[in-house]
C-alpha cells in the first residue's frame, strides 16, 4: 500500500503547493500539474499492478482511539483506480493551458487545490474498507467538487448549479449514511465485509436506500437533476473528471455494497435494470434537446449510466437466477463501460472545453464549420463521438457488445427475466440509435457547414497540453476498440469481487469473443484500405473542382439557411414528447409587412418539473410550519440542547 | 474458404443488377419500356470515369463518407451466407457487429451531408437520423425471436443451408409476420417507397438522395454500390425466408436463390409502383408496425414453444 500513499501524499503536495507560489502564475501551473502527473502516475502503475496480481492489500489506521480507518485495494477498487488516475493525469496536463488567464492565478491556485482533493478523495472513496473512512472520503469529495463547480462564481447561473449540486450530494449521502446506519445497527460493525451476515429483509432495505444515494452521485434518473446544471458551470478539465470518473464512484458504492451483502434477490437486480433502462433512454433524449454544448454532454451521463446499469441488472439477474455466463458478461461489460466512459466523456469534455474557449459561446447553433481550423480538436471529438454512439471500432461497441450477450443470454430465462432480458436488449437499441442522432448532430452542427455566428469563424487551437490528453484519449478509443483483449481481462480481473462467488472465472470463453471483434475490426479496415486504394486509382489524373453547395437552384444562399441543431432534433423529439415536453416562444408571422420575430425553444425535464412540485414545494411549506421553532431566543436554544441531552440519558 | 471469397465478389457484382430489375418493373406499370436491366452498371462506369467537384464548405470527412458508408456495406456482405454458402467469417455476434457496422455506414453519410451546409442535406440526414432508429428496434426484436428459436447468434446460424426452414418449423406462422417485417425494414433502410422515393426530384421530400446531393464522380459511385450492396443485404435476407428450402446441389441452390431474390425485386417494384409515399411524419407509424409485428410474433412463438 505504500506506492498508493505516496501517490496520494504527492497528489496533495501538489494541490497545497499552489497557495504559496500563485503569484507566479506559469509556475504555479506547472508545479502544480507536473507534481499532480507524477503523483497520478505512480497510481496509474501501482494500481495496474494490484489488478493483474490480486491479493488483499490493506492498511489501517486509528483514529483518537475511536474507531479505525481502513483502506483495502481489491480487484474492483483497482480498477476503478487505474479509470480515476487515468482520467486526472489528463485532465491535470489538460489544465496548464486551459486555465490561461493570469488575473485569476489565485483562483487557479485554489483550483488545483481542490483538484487535488477530489482526485485524492476519490481514490480513498474506493478504497475504504470501512464505513468510516468511506462516509469521510464521500465528504471530501462532494466538498472539493461542490468548490469546483462554482469556479466561476460570479455568475448567478453557476453559484445555483452550485446549490443544487450541494443539496443532491448531501440529501444522497443522507440516504447512504441511513443504509449504513441500519447495516451497523444489525451487524455491530463498521467494516463492509460484515454485511453479509444481516437479515435478508435488512439487506434489502440497505441496498435500496443506498442505491438512491449513490444514484443521486451517479445521475440516475430521476436523481440527475443536478448533472446538467452543474457540469457546465464547471471548468472543462474539472467536468472532464466528474462526469469521467466522479459520478462511476456511485456505480462503485452500488456493486461494493452489492457485493458484501451477497444478497442475491432478483428483486434488486430488477431494480437496476428498469432504473438503466429509464436513464438510459431519456438522458439521450433530453440530451437532443439541449442547445447548450455541454449541457448536452451531462444529459449524455445520465444515458451512459444507464447503459452501465443495465449491464450490472443484467449481471446481478444473472446471478440471482443461476446463470454465470450471463452475470459474468453483464458485470464485464458494465465495467468495461465504466471505463469507456470515462475515457470518451473526459474526451468530449476537453474537446467541447478548447471549443468553449477559443469561440467564447457554448451554444451548439451559434458555431459551425470548426473542423476547418481545428483539425486535432474536430477529428478527436469525432472519435469520441463515434466511440459514445457504440460504433465499431471503436470502444464503446467493446462494452455494449458484451451487454448484450449478457442480455441474450436472460432471453433464455422465464418470466419476469426474459420481459426485462428483452426491455434491455430493445432499449439498448433505441439508445444506440438516439446517441447516433445526437452526436451526428454535435458534430455537424459544431464542426462541419459554415460558421453560424462571427464567434465561430476566425478560430484556431493553440495549447499543446490542451490537444495531446485528447490525442492519448482518441488513440485509447481506437485501441480498445481494435484490441480489446487486455482491457477486458482488467474488468474481468474485478468481476470477482462482486460477490458472484464463482471463484476462478474461466477466461477463454471471452478472449475468443475479444478475438472476434478484432477480427472483425481487423477486416474492416482491410476493407477500408482497399477502398481507399480504389479512390486513389480512380481519382488519378483527374480534374477536381471547387465550388459553392449546390442550392438547389438557390443562388443566395446565406449560412443561416443551414440546419440547426434545434431543426434536427425536433423530429425526433416530437416523438417523445410526453417525456420530454418542449416550450416553444415564437410570434406567428401575421401581415403584409411582419414584424421581427424570434423562435425560442426549451425542452423541460419531467423530473425536474416534478420535483419542484412533488419535493420542493411540501419541504419548504412544512419547514415554514416550523419556524417557530427558530426563534432566535439563545437561552431556550440551551434549553433544546439540555432536552435532547436528558432524552438521550434517559431513553438510549 | 476460397469458394466463400467468389460469393462474396458475386454478391458485390451482382448488387446493382436487382436494383435494376426494381427499375424495370416500375417502368412496366408506368407502361413505358424503362431503362436496359444493366443500367446500373452502366452508371456506375460513367461516375468512375468522371472527376469531381467539391463545395467549399466540405473537409475530409465528406470524401470519408462515400469510403465508409461502401466499407461498411462490402464488410457486412462478408457476413452473409450467399444463397446458403456458409460465409467468409462467422462469429457468435456477429449481427451484432453487422448492425453496428451499418450503423457506422450511416454516421459517415449524415456526417458527409451535414458537411455540405446545405440546409436540403440537413434536412434528409436529420430523417436519416431518425427513421432507422425504430427498424433497428425491430431488428433487435427479430434477432431475438431468432436466438430463441435457434440459441444462436450469428447470421450464418439462420441463413445457411437449409436452416430457414427450420425457423419456418420451429415458428410456424409467426414467421409470417417476421416476413412482413423484414421487408418494410427493407423498404425503410433502402430509402423505398412509401418511406422515401428514389426517383423524386423535389429535393425537400427526400432522405436518402438528398443527403448525397454535393457528391459527384467515383465518390457518388461509391455511394450507389454501397446502397446496391445495402439493398442485396436485406433481400437476400428476405430472399432466403420465402425460399427457405435446399436442395443439395450447389447450382440449384445458387439458381433458387436468385430466383427468390429477383422476386424479393419485383415485389418491391411492384410495392412502388401501387403504393404512394407517406407524409413524412407518418412514416413513425408505418415503421412501428413492424415493430409490432415483430414483437407478436415473438409472444405467439413462444407460447408454441411452451
Amino acid at each position: 500500500m505504500n506506492s498508493f500513499f505516496l501517490s496520494i501524499a504527492l497528489i496533495c503536495c501538489g494541490g497545497f503547493a499552489t497557495l504559496f507560489i500563485w503569484r507566479n502564475f506559469v509556475l504555479m501551473k506547472a508545479t502544480a500539474v507536473s507534481v499532480i502527473s507524477i503523483g497520478c502516475t505512480i497510481g496509474l502503475f501501482d494500481a495496474l499492478v494490484k489488478l493483474l496480481h490480486p491479493g488483499p492489500y490493506a492498511a489501517s489506521f486509528e483514529y483518537l482511539k475511536l474507531f479505525s480507518l481502513s483502506f483495502q485495494v481489491d480487484g474492483l477498487s483497482a480498477f476503478f483506480l487505474v479509470a480515476i488516475y487515468a482520467v486526472s493525469l489528463l485532465a491535470a496536463v489538460y489544465s496548464f493551458h486551459y486555465l490561461n488567464k493570469p488575473e485569476k492565478a489565485l483562483r487557479a491556485a485554489v483550483n488545483y487545490l481542490f483538484f487535488s482533493l477530489l482526485i485524492v478523495s476519490m481514490a480513498l472513496v474506493v478504497t475504504a474498507a470501512n464505513m468510516i473512512a468511506f462516509m469521510l472520503s464521500w465528504e471530501i469529495m462532494s466538498l472539493s467538487s461542490f468548490f469546483l463547480v462554482i469556479y466561476d462564481y460570479e455568475s448567478a447561473e453557476n453559484r445555483k448549479a452550485g446549490y443544487l449540486y450541494f443539496i443532491f450530494s448531501h440529501v444522497g449521502a443522507m440516504f447512504i449514511l441511513v443504509s449504513f446506519g441500519i447495516l451497523y445497527g444489525y451487524s455491530g460493525s463498521f467494516l463492509f465485509s460484515s454485511g453479509s451476515t444481516i437479515p435478508d429483509s435488512a439487506k434489502l432495505l440497505v441496498l435500496i436506500l443506498s442505491f438512491i444515494g449513490f444514484g443521486s452521485k451517479a445521475g440516475v434518473f430521476p436523481f440527475h437533476v443536478w448533472l446538467p446544471h452543474a457540469h457546465p458551470a464547471a471548468p472543462s478539465h474539472i467536468s472532464a473528471v466528474m462526469s469521467g470518473v466522479m459520478i462511476k464512484t456511485g456505480i462503485y458504492g452500488i456493486v461494493r455494497l452489492y457485493a458484501s451483502l451477497s444478497l442475491h434477490t432478483p428483486l434488486f437486480g430488477e431494480i437496476v435494470l428498469i432504473a438503466g433502462m429509464i436513464s438510459g433512454i431519456l438522458g439521450v433524449v433530453y440530451a437532443l434537446g439541449q442547445h447548450d454544448l455541454k449541457r448536452l454532454l451531462a444529459y449524455h451521463s445520465v444515458e451512459n449510466i444507464g447503459i452501465i446499469l443495465i449491464g450490472i441488472g443484467i449481471g446481478m439477474i444473472g446471478v440471482s437466477s443461476g446463470n454465470p455466463i450471463m452475470a459474468v458478461l453483464g458485470f464485464s461489460g458494465g465495467l468495461l463501460h465504466v471505463l469507456n466512459h470515462s475515457i470518451f466523456k473526459s474526451l468530449l469534455f476537453m474537446g467541447a472545453g478548447v471549443v468553449i474557449q477559443k469561440t467564447g459561446t457554448r451554444t451548439i447553433d451559434m458555431l459551425g464549420g470548426l473542423l476547418k481550423n481545428m483539425k486535432v480538436t474536430g477529428i478527436t471529438f469525432l472519435v469520441g463521438s463515434l466511440a459514445i454512439s457504440g460504433l465499431p471500432p471503436f470502444n464503446g461497441f467493446v462494452s455494449e457488445f458484451f451487454i448484450y450477450l449478457g442480455g441474450f443470454r436472460g432471453v433464455a430465462l422465464d418470466k419476469t427475466a426474459f420481459v426485462l432480458s428483452i426491455m434491455a436488449i430493445v432499449s439498448l437499441a433505441i439508445i444506440g440509435g438516439l446517441a447516433l442522432a445526437c452526436f451526428t448532430k454535435v458534430v455537424g452542427v459544431v464542426f462541419q457547414g459554415e460558421p453560424r455566428s462571427s464567434s465561430a469563424v476566425a478560430v484556431d487551437e493553440k495549447g499543446p497540453a490542451m490537444l495531446a490528453p485528447m490525442l492519448i484519449l482518441a488513440a485509447v478509443c481506437i485501441i480498445i476498440g481494435v484490441f480489446p483483449r487486455m482491457f477486458i481481462t482488467l474488468a474481468l480481473k474485478a468481476v470477482p469481487v462482486s460477490g458472484l462467488g464463482y471463484g476462478r472465472i474461466p477466461m477463454e470463453p471471452f478472449i475468443q469473443m475479444t478475438a472476434n471483434i478484432t477480427l472483425a475490426a481487423t477486416v474492416f479496415f482491410i476493407v477500408l484500405l482497399m477502398l481507399i486504394a480504389l479512390r486513389l486509382v480512380l481519382y488519378r489524373g483527374k480534374t477536381i473542382g471547387k465550388a459553392g453547395t449546390w442550392g438547389c437552384g438557390f443562388t443566395q444562399p446565406t449560412v443561416k439557411m443551414q440546419y440547426t441543431g434545434t431543426s434536427y432534433a425536433a423530429s425526433i423529439l416530437e416523438f417523445f414528447r410526453p417525456a420530454a415536453p418542449l416550450q416553444e416562444d415564437h410570434p406567428a408571422i401575421r401581415g403584409r409587412f411582419p414584424q421581427k420575430t424570434h423562435y425560442h425553444s426549451h425542452v423541460d425535464d419531467i423530473a425536474e418539473l416534478h420535483m419542484v412540485r412533488v419535493v420542493v414545494n411540501p419541504v419548504l411549506w412544512l419547514f415554514d410550519r416550523l419556524r417557530w421553532i427558530q426563534h432566535g431566543d439563545i437561552h431556550l436554544y440551551i434549553g433544546y440542547i439540555l432536552l435532547a441531552i436528558v432524552v438521550l440519558i434517559f431513553f438510549v | 474458404m476460397i469458394k466463400s471469397i467468389l460469393f462474396w465478389v458475386l454478391a458485390i457484382l451482382l448488387a446493382p443488377f436487382f436494383s435494376a430489375v426494381i427499375l424495370k418493373v416500375k417502368a412496366f406499370f408506368g407502361g413505358k419500356k424503362g431503362p436496359p436491366l444493366l443500367i446500373n452498371y452502366y452508371t456506375l462506369v460513367k461516375l468512375f470515369k468522371k472527376g469531381s467537384v467539391y463545395s467549399t464548405s466540405t473537409t475530409f470527412i465528406f470524401k470519408l463518407g462515400p469510403l465508409v458508408s461502401l466499407g461498411a456495406a462490402v464488410t457486412v456482405l462478408l457476413f452473409l451466407p450467399f444463397g446458403g454458402h456458409p460465409p467468409v467469417f462467422s462469429f457468435s455476434g456477429d449481427l451484432l457487429f453487422i448492425l453496428y457496422l451499418l450503423g457506422l455506414g450511416r454516421f459517415f453519410t449524415i456526417a458527409a451531408a451535414m458537411d455540405t451546409a446545405s440546409p436540403f442535406e440537413g434536412m434528409g440526414a436529420a430523417r436519416e437520423a431518425y427513421f432507422p432508429i425504430i427498424c433497428e428496434a425491430t431488428m433487435f426484436m427479430i434477432l431475438i425471436l431468432f436466438y430463441i428459436l435457434t440459441g444462436e447468434l450469428r447470421l450464418a446460424a439462420y441463413f445457411s443451408g437449409g436452416q430457414p426452414f427450420g425457423l419456418w418449423q420451429a415458428a410456424g406462422s409467426p414467421m409470417l409476420f417476421v416476413v412482413i417485417a423484414f421487408f418494410v425494414i427493407l423498404l425503410a433502410e433502402n430509402s423505398r417507397v412509401p418511406v422515401d422515393d428514389p426517383a423524386t426530384h423535389l429535393e425537400l421530400t427526400m432522405i436518402h438522395e438528398v443527403m448525397v446531393l454535393d457528391h459527384s464522380g467515383p465518390d457518388l459511385g461509391f455511394i450507389e454500390l454501397g446502397s446496391f450492396c445495402k439493398l442485396f443485404f436485406y433481400s437476400s435476407i428476405v430472399a432466403r425466408l420465402i425460399m427457405p428450402f435446399e436442395s443439395g446441389y450447389l447450382a440449384l441452390n445458387i439458381c433458387l436463390f436468385v430466383t427468390s431474390l429477383l422476386v424479393v425485386s419485383m415485389a418491391v417494384g411492384v410495392m412502388e409502383s401501387v403504393v404512394a409515399r407517406y407524409r413524412m411524419d407518418r412514416v413513425p407509424k408505418y415503421l412501428l408496425t413492424s415493430f409490432a409485428l415483430a414483437f407478436f410474433a415473438t409472444v405467439i412463438t413462444l407460447e408454441f414453444l411452451r
